[in-house]
């Protein structure tokens, strides 16, 4: 049983445990399939550090060149600095083997289109579908090309984001930085990111081994050291990247953790003080950007949950500023992808613009308290506990569009299904954390009574 | 018929259509897990499939737990000595030797550098066919790195056992023709640390094949036809790894593969102890070096693997085959286009001899070579109606049907590494030679129709 659950098969990509579920011949069969779902073309790939990495590659490689693509070995390096450059350069698509904030045994393969944008719910099923049927394009031999090698992708993020914020502004500031990168992607791109932004950078696990210091998911309770040293070095912030770079969590100068939800809070305040937009962000994600939002006359629009269904939304809706409440900023004007470092130029840049401190910025912003819990729950039994608390629980107002989300003047209640697991995800968040417990209690209690 | 074929020390395959990545990686799990994870080296031709195959084989390896020594683009002898020399367990050859282009194949080397023999490549296959590979955790799988400086250690290892002072003061002109194979530069390279003035013909390793991989007559005629405008001492042409060769004498004249082994032994048997092994498709030429040295020849299967494993166990001076390839067993365990061009310089070197007159010194034979498509189950009948046919001569069944008269050999087998029916007659009198060659496709093309011995 445990065997069965330690590969993931899904629409965002294949995922497992290497020495166990994740071999060489099933990742040599997905690039098969990537190959012959895109056809011949330059394929962009690109790693976290994982010790697994290499042989992942060699797998990839193997799979992309038998279906006559042509890899482009980016080494090491950001998922955001892969997407932005399978989008510059002329490329097919690109893969991603990172199992982002997965602990170290674990590793993957994430799909980008040639947009570089990660496949959505129809290009991924047509993936799993040739993936499934197992008839890959097998080129003869004059048609295979060589792995080719390209280290601008690194390079090619940093100026992006150089253009795109104020460097001597955020310079002028000196701000002191502790990073924390989980010796991931992340340490070969923020350290001198943040000191091309005029920052005095303190590292912290930025040696790009592979060797995870702590879990890769920057959680509160996965950030003590990094917490200690943002006081000891009496620095302005603390950022801490996951594996792949993608997500940011933001530590004040009191070594308090903000919450993975006010990083995009905060990334909101500075676009839209700079352009006004639609924000776009999931359903689960706090109400603060509302409020934000809404002081500076702007629209939110709420998307299931998933980067794949925010980008796509804000594509649609030409959003200014999107993302998910799990530290993923989304800036369009760099690129349509969660990039870590996206959002600490935002969080710099507002300090230096503002000339305040983190808490200072922070008073600005509403506060909410959020209560997260996750309980196991037969897939069967989920819409008849949505059902009874709709009955149940009188709200102000309500969404279905994934799962049920009930609205009061003062708080709001978020229960779905997991696309992960066999678990209800419960999110309750009101302006005092009383409230928001006994939301979830509520919910809970439900589900006890339920229960056969 | 599929154009997959698994035989001792090697799976070779059409790229695009049999060899899959999924296969090969499943074959180098196979061959991580006959060793244990041990470190292993790798080297490649320079066909174009072949960075597919080498990224398959180092997924599978490094999946085991193989640290990787990786040569790159690297001539079979190469991955040889650099198991050899670095004491490792083995390693993969990635190359299809004299096979044309659109094949690719891995081929297995184990300890000391010498190709798997029939028993521990039927262990691969049976880990292969069992399916269940070593899978190392994420913080022990094998890690690859390269080896820069191997070629030129392996030069040095064999000229510190070459009259080098000798070939240098012969300074030869040598016409060399490396096929755009991996012994492209090398060959060539080689030559003029021996002090030698080389040509180059298709020296540029980018696996476009200007003729077939294989160095006989026919494929030589390039390299002939330059050996004479340019008034040089030889030349030699060398298959796609660069383990067997073939020599083109002074004027131009392509000699057969077949005096590549006769030569050497000639010369090595002046110096070295022991019996010579051979095998049943191999020329009598050899049999006339043996007997003016009152040396034994013994018989092996052919095939690389059966050659040396024979030549180790007999103590045998010298081993090798008709097709060019010669294992000298004082200095490797392989098969080797570099120490057989090395040792040949150096006896025409110190006797003075031209390549021709070398050639000259053997008895001439006739020597017929050929061979017909055949699927598996057709191969079967084929060599049955020989063995009948010939019942009278007590015919050597051990590989395929070979038949010997005083003045005349015929053999035939099946391929091991294409789906044909191989066919070698040789004979004094080139119209005998000929008849059995014609007598010997009309039966074969006679049990194909269904038609038997008629």
């Amino acid at each position: 049983m445990n065997k069965v659950r330690s590969l993931k098969i899904s629409i965002s990509g294949v995922r497992g445990i290497v020495g166990d579920t994740l071999t060489p011949q099933l990742l040599t069969a997905f690039a098969g399939a990537f190959g012959t779902y895109l056809g011949p073309g330059p394929i962009l790939v690109g790693r976290d550090t994982r010790q697994s990495g290499e042989m992942v590659g060699n797998a990839v490689f193997a799979g992309l060149l038998a279906a006559g693509c042509e890899p482009v070995d980016l080494g090491i390096c950001p998922v955001p600095s892969i997407q932005i450059r399978a989008a510059e350069v002329r490329s097919s698509g690109a893969i991603a083997i990172t199992a982002s904030h997965n602990p170290a045994q674990w590793n993957a393969l994430k799909f980008i289109s040639a947009e570089g944008l990660f496949l959505n719910g129809y290009q991924a099923d047509e993936l799993l579908d040739i993936y499934h049927q197992r008839s890959f394009t097998l080129v003869p031999s004059s048609e295979i090309r060589n792995v080719r090698r390209d280290a601008r992708a690194i390079p090619g993020h940093i100026q992006r984001l150089l253009r795109y914020f104020d460097a001597d502004l955020i310079g002028r500031a000196r701000l002191k930085v502790v990073l924390d990168s989980c010796n991931g992607a992340g340490s070969l791109a923020a350290p001198q990111f943040l000191r091309a932004l005029g920052c005095r950078v303190v590292e912290i696990h930025t040696t790009p081994n592979g060797i995870f210091p702590r879990d890769p998911e920057p959680t509160p309770e996965n950030l003590t050291v990094l917490r200690k040293a943002v006081v000891q070095h009496r620095a302005d912030v603390g950022f801490a990247q996951d594996a792949d770079a993608d997500r940011l969590a933001v530590i004040d100068p009191l070594g308090n953790p903000i919450g993975e939800d006010y990083t995009l809070a905060l990334a909101t305040l500075f676009v839209l003080e700079k352009h006004r937009g639609p924000v776009v962000t999931n359903l689960s994600t706090t109400r603060a950007i509302d409020d934000i939002a809404e002081s500076l006359s702007c629209p939110v629009i709420r998307t299931k949950i998933g980067e794949a269904n925010v980008v796509e939304e804000m594509i649609h809706a030409g959003a200014v500023v999107g993302g998910e409440g799990n530290g993923g900023v989304i800036l369009p004007e760099i690129h349509y992808c969660r990039d870590s470092m996206g959002g600490m130029g935002a969080v710099l840049q507002l300090m230096a613009d503002h000339r305040k401190s983190l808490p200072q910025i922070l008073e600005q912003i509403p506060r909410y308290f959020m209560v997260k819990q996750k309980v196991d729950l037969p897939p069967d039994r989920v819409s008849p506990l949505l059902e009874s608390l709709e009955r149940r629980l009188a709200a102000a107002g309500k969404t279905k569009l994934d799962g049920l989300k009930l609205f009061w003047p003062d708080a709001c209640l978020h229960v779905r299904a997991s696309n992960t697991e066999p678990v209800v995800r419960i999110v309750a968040e009101a302006k005092s954390r009383r409230r928001a417990q006994a939301l979830v209690r509520e919910t809970l209690d439900l589900i006890a009574q339920l229960a056969p | 018929m599929r154009p997959l074929k698994i035989g001792i020390s090697w799976v070779r395959g059409v790229v695009g259509e049999t060899l899959t990545p999924e296969l090969l990686v499943d074959f180098a799990c196979a061959f991580g897990t006959f060793v244990d994870g041990a470190s292993v080296a790798v080297g490649h031709d320079s066909r174009r499939s072949s960075p597919m195959v080498h990224a398959a084989a180092l997924a599978g390896l490094q999946s085991c737990g193989c640290s990787v020594v990786d040569l790159g683009l690297a001539p079979t002898p190469l991955v040889q000595f650099a198991i050899r020399s670095s004491r490792l367990a083995g390693g993969i050859s990635i190359t299809a030797s004299h096979n044309d282009a659109k094949w690719n194949a891995l081929k297995f080397i184990g300890k000391e550098g010498m190709l798997l023999n029939s028993y521990q490549s039927q262990e691969v296959m049976d880990i292969y066919h069992l399916g269940e590979f070593r899978k190392n955790p994420w913080n022990s799988l094998g890690k690859v790195q390269g080896m820069a400086d191997m070629s030129e250690r392996y030069f040095d290892y064999l000229l510190a056992r070459l009259d080098v002072a000798s070939i240098r003061k012969a300074r030869f002109k040598i016409v060399s023709d490396c096929c755009a194979g991996a012994g492209a530069g090398l060959i060539p390279a080689f030559l003029e640390r021996l002090g030698c003035k080389v040509i180059r013909l298709n020296d540029e390793p980018d696996g476009e094949f200007p003729h077939p991989p294989e160095p006989n007559v026919r494929n030589m005629k390039g390299a002939a036809s330059v050996v004479k405008s340019v008034e040089a001492d030889l030349g030699i042409s060398v298959n796609a790894d660069a383990d067997r060769l073939g020599f083109v004498a002074e004027g131009g004249n392509a000699l057969s593969e077949e005096y590549v082994f006769p030569i050497v032994a000639d010369y090595l048997l002046d110096s070295t102890r022991g019996p010579v092994v051979s095998t049943l498709s191999t020329s009598r030429m050899v049999e006339s070096a043996a007997a003016r040295h009152r040396r034994k020849v013994i018989y092996a299967r052919i095939g690389e693997g059966y050659v040396v494993e024979r030549v180790l166990g007999e103590k045998a001076a010298v081993g090798g085959e008709g097709s060019g390839g010669v294992v000298v067993p004082k200095w490797n365990r392989w098969f080797d286009a570099f120490s057989t061009a090395g040792i040949v310089l150096q006896c025409m070197a110190r006797t003075g001899a031209t390549l021709g007159e070398l050639a000259h010194r053997f008895p001439r034979y006739y020597l017929l070579k050929g061979a017909l498509p055949s699927s598996s189950e057709r191969t079967y009948p084929v060599l049955e109606a020989f063995r009948k046919r010939y019942h009278e001569n007590s015919p050597n069944l051990e590989d395929g049907v070979r038949v010997d008269w005083p003045d005349a050999w015929l053999h035939v087998r099946a391929s091991n590494t294409e789906p044909l029916v191989r066919i070698i007659v040789e004979a004094e009198a080139e119209t005998r030679a000929r008849d059995l060659y014609d007598q010997s496709i009309d039966q074969i093309a006679r049990v194909q129709a269904g038609r038997g011995n008629e």
